[in-house]
């Protein structure tokens, strides 16, 4: 690729030659050793320029030298980049890669992984704009980012789902019907509003959500914001925030949670369809290696292994009690069966069924796209939510089925 | 010969380029830069139909029509039979602008007392002990590491994000027009109180009338940090405004809108900056 690149410029410089054939002094001293220094040459315009072509052509063979010289070590080790960010049920990444189980996967199947921390919002990003291969995201952003913005994505991991790390708070005793009308702080078109929806849909109150008043809060002031002013009554969050609020205020109840809605809330590892696809299998022994250090350390957590639990209670720079809270209420599929169960059922469809229709009503999925099946899911028994064209993302329990069936 | 001393003349400092050359000339690297946006953008486009990181053109005027014509998600649907004004002035981008140029304009009007401030420090000396040094410190803090505290003082509505911009850019102003003041020739000063000047006079018609064009351009200058500040406490906390929109847009990656916000962002600065040059140049043609 950067080979292609060098190539396009210089050709680009070439043109340029073409346009200015004098150059400077420093460009004719240059010409002057290329052309043996002949005067004649020199002078004649047409000729110059020539010489610039020689000079193109020099350049580019020392380029595609280069090119030779690095590709076979390119060959050797695929490096692939895995992006993460803070919560509790990604945390364990940064531990995976810390402790050398990472490691010890990836060099069985040959490849190079690296693993790095991101903020969410700029992890989702990277993904989108192909910097990084796969990254952690929850269901909802898997189909309103990458999928809707078509790049093909593949769910490699279902790791988890919300069990309660996400809350509707209120102070004062508020209940959910009394919440129209009032203020509400939360991180807008996110698993937050998915949440407060509902939270209302469910107590029946699902004709009034269009009459709340959302503030859209950053995640990082939103504590802040909603602890310093008692006028805040609402804020829709999650944990560790949830815990913050809770913890530095007794007249703040959670109204609802996401255990109320379980599996609804799914935190994955997606890859990019045409990474894991690559011609050369090492998109697939990619993931091969990221599933089996996947359960290996989920394995470590759910056996209560301190240092798995300190580890990637370090990643978000949480104490370890604050981490054990928030696992708490982290429905972890600590083994392969546990997620193949999830990933295969029906209940699977009907839950992604809910969030597909919540982003295409909230205008998630692009304010062009005119029907919820315009971004299609397939799954892993091949059928299609939405139309058979236009699948992109799909769940593929192939990895974890490797891991289940103890073959990695 | 004559094409060679025609190129010649375009590079010299006596040069007298034609008019045409000037125009042409100054609309080249916008012409460059949606050329380059277009190339990309279909070439992005060809790689995949579905991409939203660079709309093409087609998708930026569907993004322009629905941002200046639809309605925000947030607010109750018009009826059927709205006309196309009522349309516009209920749409999102009728909204967003009016709500941030709302907090836009008041903070600037906040930096008039700023300006007023650093005049009279610049001019008495009881002011100027008073509050040179507590300035010179509190224009260093980053203004916006203190915005929780404004959240708490101020709500998390109008004023935390109106205070965010004034005390951002406001000491600035301050210390330049102290500086511009402080820079007017004692002499004159001298010479105005044996023409009998008051304290007042003096302050106002003699020091303040002879910095206020260069004043202005140091506000013209201080808009874009304005703006900054404007978005910064939008995107963190509100329920309306342009930087709002983007921080929503962002979510789902609405470029679409995205671009086509951030160029009206733009046009309204430049046009602001415009008009202020213009009152600039009436105001004191002598300047």
């Amino acid at each position: 690729m950067t080979c292609g690149y060098l190539e396009s410029m210089r050709s680009y410089f070439a043109r340029w030659q073409q346009f200015f054939p004098g150059g400077s002094t420093a460009d004719r001293n240059r010409e002057s050793i290329l052309t043996g220094g002949n005067p004649d040459l020199q002078d004649d315009r047409h000729h110059a320029a020539g010489a610039g072509w020689a000079r193109v052509l020099c350049a580019a063979t020392v380029a595609v030298l280069l090119c030779g010289a690095l590709s076979p070590a390119a060959q050797a080790a695929p490096t692939f980049t895995v992006g993460w960010s803070v919560y509790a049920g990604w945390n364990p990444y940064f531990y995976m890669a810390r402790s050398g189980i990472l490691k010890r996967w990836a060099d069985k199947y040959g490849v190079v992984i690296k693993v790095q921390r991101f903020d969410y919002a700029a992890s989702l990003d990277a993904f989108v704009g192909k910097n990084i291969d796969a990254c952690t995201m929850t269901n909802m952003e898997a189909l309103d980012m990458p999928a809707a913005a078509g790049v093909d994505s593949t769910a490699l991991i279902v790791g988890d789902y919300s069990n309660g790390n996400d809350a509707v708070l209120a102070r004062n005793g508020l209940t959910l019907a009394q919440l129209p009308g009032k203020r509400v702080l939360l991180v807008q078109k996110t698993v937050s509003e998915y949440l407060l929806e509902r939270a209302m849909e469910m107590n029946g109150l699902g004709a009034q959500a269009g009459r709340l008043r959302l503030v859209n809060t950053s995640d990082s002031d939103l504590v802040g914001a909603y602890l310093g002013n008692r006028g805040n009554l609402v804020a829709v969050t999650w944990k560790p925030l949830v815990s913050e609020i809770l913890a530095q205020d007794h007249g703040v109840r959670s109204l609802f949670d996401s255990s109320r809605i379980p599996g609804e809330i799914l935190d994955l590892l997606v890859v990019r369809t045409e990474v894991l696809n690559r011609p050369d299998g090492s998109g697939a022994r990619f993931a091969k290696a990221i599933a089996g250090a996947w359960y290996e350390t989920v394995a470590q957590l759910a056996a209560g292994n301190a240092a798995a639990i300190a580890g990637s209670a370090a990643a978000s720079e949480d104490s370890v009690a604050s981490y054990k809270d928030q696992l708490k209420t982290t429905h972890l599929f600590a083994t392969p069966q546990m997620a193949v169960q999830y990933a295969d059922s029906a209940e699977l469809k009907q839950k992604m069924d809910l969030v597909r229709q919540f982003c295409f009503r909230h205008a998630l999925l692009g304010e062009s796209t005119h029907s919820a099946d315009d971004v299609a899911i397939r799954y892993p028994d091949g059928s299609v939510q939405g139309r058979r064209d236009r699948v992109r993302l799909r769940v593929d329990d192939t990895y974890m089925k490797l891991a289940q069936a103890g073959k990695l | 010969m004559s094409a060679m001393s025609g190129w010649m003349e375009l590079a010299d400092i006596q040069g007298r380029p034609k008019r045409v050359w000037t125009q042409t000339l100054s609309w080249v690297l916008f012409a460059l830069g949606v050329a380059l946006y277009l190339q990309v953008s279909v070439a992005r486009h060809r790689e995949n139909p579905d991409d939203r990181v660079m709309p093409t053109g087609a998708q930026l005027m569907a993004g322009v029509h629905s941002a200046v014509m639809s309605q925000p998600e947030e607010d109750d649907p018009l009826d059927d039979g709205a006309s196309t004004w009522q349309k516009i002035t209920h749409g999102m981008l009728w909204k967003d602008t009016v709500a941030s140029s709302k907090r836009f304009g008041i903070s600037l009007l906040l930096m008039v007392p700023a300006i007023l401030l650093g005049l009279h420090m610049a001019v008495f000396p009881l002011a100027e002990s008073m509050f040179l040094r507590f300035f010179l410190f509190f224009d260093k803090i980053v203004a916006l590491s203190l915005l929780p505290i404004l959240f708490i003082v101020f709500g998390i509505d109008q004023w935390s994000k109106i205070m965010l911009m004034v005390i951002g850019v406001g000491p600035t102003l301050l210390l330049d027009t102290y500086n511009l003041a402080r820079a007017v020739p004692r002499e004159q000063v001298v010479k105005a109180f044996t023409l009998r000047s008051s304290n007042w006079d003096v302050a106002y018609r003699v020091v303040l009338k002879q910095i206020l064009p260069q004043v202005l351009n140091s506000v013209r200058l201080n808009l874009k940090p304005l703006a900054l500040f404007l978005f910064a406490g939008e995107m963190i906390a509100s329920t309306d405004g342009l930087a709002y929109r983007i921080a929503l847009m962002r979510r789902h990656m609405g470029m679409d809108i995205i671009l086509p916000y951030l160029l009206w962002v733009a046009l309204l600065l430049f046009v602001l900056d415009g008009a202020l040059r213009i009152l600039n140049r009436r105001l004191h043609p002598w300047y």
